[in-house]
């Protein structure tokens, strides 16, 4: 078998890859099955039941038991230590000194952590920035402009990598320093979504990936809700941009609340479904998220700069371009409802709103014209370097 | 003992002069029809005994033998039963042989007599030249507008053989026009709201711009659709004459008076087949779809629900304007020069405001992958539709109907039909810059979209002739193309494709 000359393997990882990753073994049986052993020894016990102690035993279904041994005679852990070397994944089980600390407190902490990239971000001041996987337009801005200027501010960003919200954030705090934190629901090394796989790869050389799950675990639907609690727990405030009524966002907000991690939600149009659930959680107290300064304060830090009067480089608009942006602040609009709204010709609407839009001030979706932030730029979160573009598109 | 009878057969959307020999001889009593009969045209032979015995003359008990020549091509239908029994009664002497001269015969025959109207009667009248066309009494108003010579309705067979043997006058029909049961086409009055879709619809009718409509499920598509042929200026008498012998061939039903005036409407479901569609059958070459809607609106709904081959197939008409159908023996050329209208939602779900939509990117990709591709770049107008405000719904106030609307469609066809010879749409890419000429604003705003990878060089085209229309509307006396009309129909070129690939 070929060696990878360059990568030093832990044989201990590989140990921890294997035992993490039978079927069945959740965080609560691996944390008990390492309380009693060494997982080199864990890894003999499993693959023979019968010298299993009568006490480590009766914690374990005898079929869950059986089925371990199976399918511990079929794995190479050789082969386990060399995948997880060529892809620099690392882990620490609870209570080692890597394992990180805030983990340790937690309710359900995780028995083994397996990550990607550079743990010490974890000792920086983190800020969990999560959303819907159907954001608006300015929702999308929003949340990346406000990770790049947390990022900018020092503050690393953590979220979960999803499309939509999270995949924004990230993109942020990429575009600023590299501080970027994500807490996926599968295998370190399978990218998902599929869509993501660029700002995956990136987010592992210049941020951390961090996951409980071995390299091999496939993104199953009932792993997210259980990674949603370790990226409340990594948090020091989450931060909900844009959710609808339920969703996987709000789920992390419960879990930052038992946890004691300060939630706050960027309020949205009444008219918006993508902000249905973050006003909500801001009637039942959360606190409002106006500018990336009241999130810097919630963690006590100095607020960066007011961007009240800051230069806006786009060109000023006439009166017409004026009342039109008016009526896009409340809500998003069609051509027909400004057609009619304000008494004008298709041909002048069209002609105000292609000027609005080559000078950034609307952005259009299906039909839907939006009004965008002040920040310039801000579509650059919207658009995936070229590598990444639309798969099959035009 | 032996008689010739001219008559005629439909081959795609044309007729085909046929002549009918028969031959009595001796030898065992018996029929036989050679000349390639299709099965409807076989058992002609039982038909034409019955109503030869009701009218109360005599089936010869001989050998009989029909032709029908020429005999490589085949005959479908049962418009020679009218011929073959006036041959068989001629050539056994009940008729004298020298009375079909000058005459032509088409129709089908009841076990009475009586003689039956035919799907085909214009196109099969019309290669009849100028003989006297004898044709069923009920399909007399489309048998005139084609007719060369004289028509003569006859209701019975009875009636033809008095008038050829005992040289009685022909029979007077009364020309009744039937009640006109067609649905009245519907008024663009109904519509309320909806300003950029109404738009739309006049550009399209006025520039004869082919259009898809995207919207959610409820948003009108389909009622602006069918609004569009109230706005079509009425057929010249050329098209009209081409499009009553397609429509006439297909069997489809006329209008009272035999005549397509009005621009035709077809919808086909998404089901339709590939020969449904686009016209075929293995020797029939029936016109298809497109072939009915020549000269007028062909409107697919849920375009994404077609079959990716159906969709196909369209490429070529929408180029050509006729659509060439070979089978191994036969093959025609069949008019299809129509207007098409298509609607789709944005996504599966419908979608809807902003973060309303809730398809995932792959399912989204799939819905609109079947749309993508060549057929997309055939619109010149892709137009969003929204559904109307609650407000405009319930309003009483009626908007702008058809008819104001058709009076404008009119003036911008008058203007472009003297300044190219055809509509806007069928500018040529190199008479643009003659018959469409930019102003440097316009000329930017194109540059710019040009650069940002939202246009491209085929699409640049179809705006520039969008725009020449949108122009033409606007009564701009300058001939000019300005921002304006750019700006607008750019606002009519609907990204049908990924949102953005990131908010996915």
């Amino acid at each position: 078998m070929s060696t990878e000359p360059q990568a030093v393997s832990d044989p201990q990882i590989a140990e921890l890859a294997v035992l993490a990753g039978l079927s069945g073994m959740g965080p609560r049986r691996l944390r008990l099955l390492l309380a009693h052993l060494e997982p080199e020894n864990a890894l003999q016990v499993l693959a023979h039941p019968e010298q299993m102690s009568e006490e480590l035993a009766a914690l374990y279904p005898v079929e869950l038991r059986n089925r371990w041994a199976t399918e511990l005679q079929s794995c190479d852990l050789g082969h386990v230590a060399n995948h997880c070397a060529r892809l620099g994944i690392d882990a620490a089980r609870f209570g080692s000194p890597k394992y990180p600390a805030m983990l340790l407190a937690d309710p359900v902490p995780p028995a083994v952590v397996f990550w990607r990239g550079d743990l010490s971000l974890l000792s920086s001041r983190r800020v969990g920035i999560v959303g819907t996987r159907h954001p608006t337009r300015s929702g999308v801005a929003t949340a990346g402009t406000l990770a790049q200027e947390l990022a900018e501010a020092g503050v690393a960003v953590v979220s979960g990598l999803a499309l939509g919200i999270d995949g924004a954030a990230h993109r942020g705090a990429l575009s600023a320093r590299g501080r970027a934190i994500a807490v996926v629901g599968n295998g370190p090394d399978r990218p998902y979504p599929r869509a993501h796989t660029q700002l995956w790869n990136q987010v592992c050389s210049e941020g951390v990936l961090i996951s409980e799950w071995p390299p091999g675990v496939a993104p199953d639907a009932y792993r997210f809700p259980m990674r949603n609690r370790i990226l409340a727990a990594l948090s020091e405030v989450v931060v909900v941009v844009e959710s609808r009524e339920s969703g996987g966002s709000l789920s992390t907000v419960r879990e930052a609340l038992v946890r004691g991690v300060t939630v706050m939600a960027v309020p949205g149009s009444l008219h918006t479904r993508a902000s249905s659930g973050t006003n909500q959680l801001l009637c039942d107290g959360a606190a409002p998220v106006t500018c990336t300064d009241d999130v810097l304060v919630a963690l006590g830090l100095n607020s960066i700069r007011r961007s009240d009067g800051a230069h806006d480089p786009r060109p000023a608009v006439d009166e017409l371009g004026g009342r039109i942006l008016e009526r896009c602040r409340v809500r998003p609009q069609t051509l027909d409802d400004l057609c009619q709204g304000l008494s004008i010709t298709v041909g002048v609407a069209a002609l105000a709103l292609a000027r609005l839009e080559r000078d950034g001030w609307v952005g259009e979706t299906d039909g839907w014209f939006e009004v965008l932030g002040a920040w310039a730029g801000a579509d650059a979160y919207l658009t995936p370097s070229s590598s990444e573009a639309i798969p099959y598109g035009p | 003992m032996f008689a010739t009878v001219t008559s005629a057969s439909i081959l795609g959307a044309a007729g085909h002069r046929v002549t009918v020999e028969v031959h009595i001889g001796n030898g065992l009593p018996g029929f036989t029809m050679v000349g390639l009969p299709d099965e409807n045209c076989r058992e002609a032979r039982d038909r034409v005994r019955a109503a030869i015995l009701s009218s109360g003359l005599t089936w010869p008990d001989r050998r009989i033998t029909v032709n029908l020549a020429p005999s490589r091509h085949r005959k479908t239908g049962t418009a020679l039963d009218l011929a073959i029994a006036v041959g068989v009664l001629a050539a056994n002497g009940d008729i004298p042989s020298t009375a079909m001269t000058g005459l032509g015969c088409v129709g089908e025959l009841g076990l009475d007599g009586s003689v039956r109207p035919v799907p085909g009667i214009a196109p099969m009248v019309g290669v009849l030249g100028d003989l006297d066309a004898v044709v069923p009494a009920r399909s007399i108003h489309e048998a005139q507008r084609a007719a060369g010579g004289r028509v003569r309705p006859v209701a019975h067979l009875g009636e033809l053989v008095a008038v050829l043997t005992d040289s009685a006058p022909w029979p007077d029909h009364e020309m009744v026009v039937p009640e006109d049961s067609a649905d009245p086409v519907a008024d663009l009055a109904d519509v309320h709201g909806q300003p950029v879709a109404r738009r739309a619809l006049e550009i399209a009718a006025a520039g004869s711009h082919h259009m898809l409509l995207v919207g959610p499920p409820g948003s009108g598509k389909t009622m602006l659709a069918r609004r569009l042929p109230g706005l079509l200026p009425r057929l010249e008498r050329e098209a009209a004459m081409a499009v009553t012998m397609i429509h006439s061939a297909a069997g489809v039903r006329l209008p009272p008076l035999g005549y397509v005036d009005l621009p035709p409407f077809r919808a086909p479901h998404h089901s339709s087949s590939n020969v449904a569609l686009v016209g075929g059958g293995s020797h029939l070459l029936r016109p298809g779809e497109i072939s009915l809607a020549h000269c007028g609106v062909l409107f697919l709904d849920e375009l994404g629900e077609f079959a990716p081959s159906v969709l196909d197939a369209l490429r070529q008409p929408l180029e050509e304007g006729v659509i060439h159908v070979a089978r191994a023996q036969v093959h025609a050329d069949l008019p299809a020069r129509f207007q098409l209208v298509a609607a789709t939602n944005p996504c599966p779900c419908g979608g809807g405001p902003p973060g309303a939509c809730h398809c995932d990117e792959s399912s989204r990709q799939r819905y609109l992958r079947r749309l993508s591709g060549p057929l997309m770049d055939r619109f010149d107008l892709r137009v969003a539709v929204h559904p109307p405000d609650v407000d405009q719904i319930l309003t009483t106030q009626d908007s702008e109907s058809s008819a104001v609307v058709a009076a404008r469609v009119r003036d911008v066809r008058r203007i472009s039909a003297a300044r190219s010879g055809g509509t806007n749409a069928e500018l040529s890419g190199a008479s643009l810059d003659q018959h469409a000429p930019l102003t440097s604003a316009a000329r930017a705003v194109l540059r710019s979209e040009l650069e940002r990878n939202r246009l491209t060089g085929r699409g640049l085209h179809r705006i520039r002739r969008v725009a020449r229309t949108i122009a033409d509307l606007d009564g701009d006396p300058e001939q000019v193309i300005d921002e304006i009309h750019v700006a607008e129909a750019l606002s009519m070129r609907a990204h049908v494709h990924s949102r953005v690939p990131e908010i996915a």
